[in-house]
């Protein structure tokens, strides 16, 4: 176990294409961190120079205090899980997961007792006999979380391993996998595109966009302190809406304006605007935070209904509000239908603001 | 898995007679290409006599005047006796097998190579070597003799392969590359992370290739087996090979037929065993990672 850290690290494809931009991020001992981000955010790609598959353009990476940037994978003390599982189709299920182990020179004995703990701890001891073409998705993907952790490395790396497993296995393996991680306690970097298996299973989560990294923290702080409206539109589902909007003084009190109409704001935020001093804002809101209604209601929004789907215990309606769109949970009570009227309201303590022109957000 | 059923609307005229004509063609196909084997074998068991009564044009019943002879095994002995073929089959197995073997190991490292890395002119390169198959090989033969002739390899075995491994070499190349690109990345990072270094990852993934790499190396002893050209031209005095020797049997003053159907009977008896397992290595080669399962 070994903590892991990426100073100043840059990946240049070459051509303009730059995946990694000045990355910085220290991962503790022991701690589960997920890199989350679009595909193409260069989150895999993190992953890879920290497997030592691609080598890094410039900057460090570190294990321990030793640095490893040039050291070979198979140095690295390293386990990896693929995204599409990369077992060796030729083998049987025993020794994929016993050929870290016959790498390492370990007794046979050995090998075969370690194998089949780790069988038994991932309900596979069934099927050591297998071919990999014989087994279901979510077999596979055992298998090589066994070939994974059969050895005992000082980190894990997951590159989307559950991303092709469907949805309900998806949801039993995110608990076992969390669940694992935690009794082992080996230093994992998970790499996922889905922002639900980020909050779920992560100590802290990483974002990045568009190889920048846009906030390191914990799951709880990138859903409430969101740093930039780019990672406040991406965590969450369903995602937040964005509203442009403008500070203006009325009657020597600040207040935001949209259009014609004005929302008051708390004390609080009307503080922390004052001190930011932008006039141009983007304003978000949580869909579970506003809400629509066909009642005549003081001071809200008049909107045009764009869409409605039903969630199962709610619906997200989703209304036009000026050039953007807002969602809104509503009660299946809801009766709105595509283009009719409503009202939208929310309140200015629930609301997220960044400055309209860098996407950062205004400071507490 | 969907069906397999193959979809077919069209009922017309020019289907039902497709339905009708193409059985009759292939069984005329057949007769064709058999014919001559079947021929031959017959033919190197018969003395010269028998083996040219054949019945005059018309006279269907005459046909079994072909099947009615002594069987004899005195062509067979004599090839071995008097013409020294236990020598040359053992120059076309060494030549064959020897130029397969060189061939596949140095190929399965360059089409891997050319398949797992990029760099300027791949694709310059790639033309490059199966360009050299482009000329025909009598085109060459001539600058190839005067070459092999001033490094001393002409009329010996190791001349031999090597001339054959210069053919076979480019086409393994590319018949291997096409396998390797269809072998995923992933497995070998998954090797490497495992603690394998890089050869030991191309090892590690070899067996998948077994399909290509068993095809391809029938074809190379076919290729090398069959060949008339070379054998006669490089492989002339020291290193000669069934087909060549073969050839040598006719003479200005007597063509000694018999030895001939039973040279070509020995000649061809090894390669369709062969033609049968490159059959089945290839379809498992062709079809694997065709499609993303």
């Amino acid at each position: 176990m070994v903590a892991v850290s990426f100073n100043n690290v840059w990946k240049d494809y070459g051509g303009g294409a730059i995946a990694v931009k000045e990355l910085n991020m220290d991962v503790k001992d022991g701690e589960f961190v997920s890199l989350l981000g679009p595909s193409g955010c260069g989150k895999s790609t993190s992953l890879r120079m920290l497997a030592g598959l691609e080598h890094i353009s410039s900057g460090e990476i570190v294990f321990g205090d030793k640095i490893v940037n040039t050291l070979p994978p198979k140095d690295r003390d390293i386990a990896m899980v693929f995204e599409n599982y990369a077992l060796y189709p030729h083998k049987t299920i025993f020794d994929n997961i016993a050929n870290p182990l016959k790498q390492a020179k370990i007794p046979t004995d050995e090998i075969k007792r370690r194998v089949i703990d780790v069988a038994k701890l991932l309900e596979i001891e069934q099927l050591l006999e297998r071919r990999p073409q014989e087994l279901s998705g979510g077999q596979k993907q055992r298998t090589a979380i066994g070939r994974a952790i059969v050895r005992q490395p000082q980190v894990f790396l997951f590159d989307e391993p559950i991303a092709h497993l469907d949805a309900k296995l998806r949801a039993r393996m995110r608990s076992e996998l969390k669940h694992l991680q935690h009794k082992l306690g080996v230093t994992t970097i998970y790499v996922t595109h889905d922002q639900l298996e980020a909050l779920t299973m992560a100590d802290r989560i990483a974002v990045m966009n568009d190889g920048v990294l846009q906030q390191f923290d914990t799951p709880q702080e990138v859903y409430q302190n969101p740093a930039n409206s780019w990672v406040a539109t991406f965590v969450g589902e369903p995602g937040m809406s964005l509203m442009e909007m403008e500070m203006t003084r009325m009657d020597g009190d600040l207040t935001l304006a949209f259009g014609n109409k004005t929302i008051k704001l708390d004390l609080k935020n009307k503080a922390r605007l004052t001190a930011a001093g932008k006039t141009k804002l983007l304003v978000g809101i949580r869909p579970d935070k506003a809400s629509v209604s066909q009642l005549e209601i003081p001071g809200a929004f008049e909107c045009q209904i764009y869409s409605r789907q039903l969630l199962g215990a709610d619906v997200l309606v989703e209304v036009e509000f000026g050039t953007s769109r807002v969602r809104a949970k509503a009660d299946t009570s809801f009766v709105g239908a595509v283009g009719a009227v409503c009202n939208l309201t929310f309140r200015s303590e629930d609301m997220y603001f960044f400055d309209a022109e860098d996407g950062k957000a205004i400071p507490h | 898995m969907a069906s397999r059923e193959i979809i077919s609307y069209d009922k017309g005229v020019a289907i039902k007679l497709l339905k009708w004509v193409s059985p009759v063609f292939l069984g005329f196909y057949l007769i064709w290409a058999l014919l001559p084997l079947f021929i031959m074998f017959m033919a190197s068991f018969k003395d010269l006599l028998d083996a040219f009564s054949v019945p005059d044009a018309g006279d269907w019943a005459g046909v079994a005047m072909f099947f009615d002879f002594s069987p004899t095994f005195t062509h067979y002995v004599a090839l071995f006796t008097e013409n020294n073929f236990g020598e040359y089959l053992l120059n076309s197995l060494f030549a064959s097998i020897g130029s397969a073997i060189i061939a596949v190991t140095l190929g399965s490292m360059c089409a891997y190579s050319l398949s797992r890395s990029e760099f300027r002119g791949k694709k310059d390169l790639l033309f490059w070597i199966i360009s050299t198959r482009m000329a025909p090989i009598v085109a060459v033969i001539v600058p190839l003799y005067a070459i092999f002739r001033s490094a001393d390899l002409v009329g010996t075995l190791p001349g031999l392969i090597l001339a054959y491994t210069t053919f076979n070499l480019p086409f393994a190349i590319w018949m291997l590359k096409g396998f390797f690109d269809g072998i995923p990345y992933a497995i070998e990072e998954a090797a490497q992370v495992d603690g394998k270094n890089r050869f030991q990852a191309f090892m590690m993934i070899l067996p998948l290739a077994a399909p290509g790499i068993g095809a391809f190396v029938i074809l190379c002893i076919l290729f090398a087996w069959n060949d008339f050209l070379f054998s006669t031209i490089i492989g002339s005095g020291g290193a000669k090979t069934l087909p060549a020797a073969t050839k040598e049997l006719v003479q200005p003053q007597n063509i000694d037929w018999g030895k001939i159907m039973a040279a070509g009977v020995i000649t061809t008896a090894p390669m369709i065993p062969l033609g049968l397992l490159v059959r089945r290595y290839l379809v498992a080669g062709l079809t694997m990672g065709a499609v993303k399962d």
